[in-house]
């Protein structure tokens, strides 16, 4: 070896157009795409695991003998597959044709257009998911077993459906909340799996808005 | 990024960006992004910048950084073990500089691990001691050392660049 790494080093940067830079404007770009990409990856996985969740829950209710909640919860969860993949439509709609933020700040706004449709969609699911579990409930074996026990030990003059007056005001007392806190429900849930991925691309919308300001 | 601040506080140190992403990539594409997230990484963290120490340390402490940063999150996705282990093979289809010498050399830096790799960069831009150990956060006594074992590494690689190419 006739020369050190020292020199070699030297005199390799001698021609300083060795070191001719690339464009700092690509980055984002992509970066907007790999977000939006990522995002859409996981709503569409997401759509896939209702649907099959659903049947799962069919199937598996009916082995367990309760076929009709089974149903119950396919045909619940049917109009959501349906709104979700409707939705996702529109984003693979959004127009490219425009600057990256442009883009981006679009695909923002459908997404939050998308987060209020399914909020509206989950003030009623969430409620009517409950009451076909109560239902079950009360209609099932041990359902009634428990009201005949409870009648014994806490009698009262109220009683509809062989179910006491107190149990109807427990129950709608926790519709009442499961109401109040269905949209709450659905954000906390929604934040959970996404979470991470909305906070990107918060930051990478403001990062952009700076860069462009 | 306002071009005013490219010019007057990236572009007299894109040459050392550059240096140091491509002792860090593989292909042009990664270089290229590298090179462009250093850039932005250091105008987002402008104001975290403490006029106590210099521009151009810091420069080079957020190049390291996202270099290495990246690199740990490549190989976590590709969930390879990062360690002090030699790679079986630089693949580098990153574009060539025009000196044989530097191509060779940069060839035995990535054989290096990461931080042995910003070690020698940093001495190699004539950085004293003090200012390498601030940049990656080591203590000052040891780089001498380091920096000894590091080069008699390279030396060993490039003899036997030199005698496979003979």
């Amino acid at each position: 070896m006739s020369k050190s790494i020292e020199q070699m080093w030297k005199q390799g940067f001698v021609s300083e157009g060795e070191l001719s830079a690339p464009k700092v404007n690509d980055l984002y770009n992509r970066k907007s795409q790999n977000i939006v990409d990522k995002l859409q990856n996981m709503f569409a996985v997401n759509i896939k695991a209702i649907a099959i969740g659903a049947l799962i829950m069919l199937v598996a209710m009916s082995l367990i003998g309760i076929p009709w909640l089974g149903l119950y919860i396919c045909l619940l969860l049917a109009p959501l597959i349906q709104i979700a993949k409707r939705e996702l439509d529109k984003s693979y709609n959004l127009s490219k044709g425009q600057s990256s933020l442009e883009y981006l700040e679009s695909f923002d706004a459908w997404l939050k257009q998308s987060i209020s449709n399914y909020s509206k969609y989950y003030q009623f699911f969430y409620p009517l998911f409950y009451i076909g579990m109560v239902a079950q409930g009360l209609a099932s074996q041990s359902g009634g077993k428990v009201m005949s026990l409870l009648l014994t030990k806490y009698p009262t003059d109220y009683v509809f459906l062989d179910i006491p007056g107190y149990i109807w005001v427990i129950i709608t007392a926790f519709l009442l909340v499961v109401i109040k806190y269905s949209e709450a429900l659905y954000r906390f849930d929604l934040y959970i799996i996404y979470g991470r991925q909305f906070k990107k691309l918060e930051e990478l919308l403001a990062d952009m808005r700076a860069l462009k300001a | 990024m306002g071009s005013d601040f490219y010019q007057q506080s990236i572009m007299p140190y894109a040459g050392i960006i550059i240096k140091i992403c491509r002792a860090y990539t593989n292909s042009q594409a990664d270089f290229d992004d590298y090179y462009q997230e250093v850039c932005l990484q250091i105008w987002r963290s402008r104001d975290s910048f403490n006029a106590a120490s210099k521009w151009s340390t810091w420069v080079y402490k957020v190049a390291l950084n996202v270099c290495l940063t990246n690199l740990k999150q490549r190989k976590k996705g590709e969930q390879r073990f990062v360690s002090d282990a030699l790679p079986d093979e630089v693949n580098d289809d990153v574009k060539a500089f025009s000196s044989e010498d530097i191509n060779m050399l940069y060839n035995a830096i990535k054989h290096l691990s990461e931080i042995d790799r910003a070690v020698i960069l940093l001495y190699l831009e004539e950085k004293s001691y003090g200012e390498i150990a601030e940049i990656i956060g080591a203590n000052k006594n040891s780089i001498g050392v380091r920096i000894t074992r590091i080069k008699g590494r390279l030396n060993k690689f490039i003899q036997a660049q030199e005698l496979t190419h003979e």
